[in-house]
């Protein structure tokens, strides 16, 4: 959440995106295909026998909620997972944590430069 | 008087932070009190806090506006002071807006407290959060059957990285 939430926290939650992307089988199973590496659109598609422009929309909106990314190369779309969204999916309280603790040590560091200039 | 403690941490909803830092607890307090200070420090990086307001008193505003760094993402948050005891304790909340009228989405109650210890300060950041936001939260994000695995194995794969 990094920022977090933070809705709600300092980082208004793109988690929701992220949890509706990932409430579709075919889009977790997506995802957990390119757990292991990244594939082509041919490659990914290929499990599913699902018409192909069904399935370049589910590629699209995990796409549009950051949790994949996408690279052309000639003719091919190669898909990898981006790790910074899948941060934010982890415990809603753990994302709280991390907002304060990040916070608070830009305080402290904020602090002594207060110190150090009243000198 | 009843000495009680008003709160009590729910591990579930609620954090405390404690920390120690080598300055008195008066520089703190200013840090935590001046919007030109606040600014500098409130929002985690890479966000910023564009804006900054405070009117110091039990009631009076407390706003930041925080922009994400591409300026696409905006949080503008308006709470409400509820204690203040200059260099001893600050809290704030988002369940009333200033004046203390009822906020249409509370979140947060915020206790910030600061303790001398020689030279040094101890404080301690409470955070203490609403249960049906919590809940609501859980419900958007939907328990289907399956993500929790699938939640395992990115938390695994986020480690590889």
């Amino acid at each position: 959440m990094t920022v977090a939430t933070i809705p709600q926290t300092a980082s208004p939650p793109p988690i929701d995106g992220i949890f509706r992307a990932l409430s579709d089988p075919t889009r977790r199973r997506v995802v957990e295909r390119l757990n292991r590496s990244p594939a082509s659109v041919s490659e990914l598609a290929e499990p599913f026998g699902m018409a192909l422009p069904s399935f370049v929309e589910h590629l699209k909106v995990l796409e549009g909620c950051g949790l994949v990314r996408s690279q052309k190369t000639g003719r091919i779309r190669t898909y990898q997972l981006a790790p910074e969204p899948l941060k934010l999916a982890e415990n809603w309280l753990a994302e709280q944590r991390t907002l304060w603790e990040s916070r608070l040590d830009q305080f402290d560091a904020y602090v002594m430069k207060l110190k150090e200039s009243d000198k | 008087m009843n000495m009680t403690p008003l709160f009590k941490p729910d591990p579930r909803l609620d954090l405390v932070l404690e920390r120690v830092v080598d300055a008195p607890r008066e520089l703190l307090w200013t840090a935590y009190t001046k919007p030109e200070h606040v600014r500098q420090w409130f929002t985690p990086k890479p966000w910023i806090v564009t804006d900054c307001e405070i009117d110091l008193r039990p009631g009076g505003l407390f706003r930041t506006r925080m922009q994400s760094p591409d300026g696409k993402q905006v949080n503008d948050r308006r709470c409400c002071y509820l204690d203040i005891v200059p260099n001893e304790r600050l809290v704030w909340t988002d369940a009333l807006l200033p004046g203390y009228r009822p906020s249409g989405d509370p979140f947060i109650t915020a206790v910030i407290s600061f303790q001398p210890e020689g030279k040094a300060t101890r404080y301690t950041a409470t955070a203490i959060h609403r249960d049906e936001a919590t809940r609501n939260n859980h419900e958007e994000m939907g328990f289907y059957d399956g993500w929790g695995t699938v939640l395992d194995q990115l938390a695994q794969y986020v480690k590889t990285i």
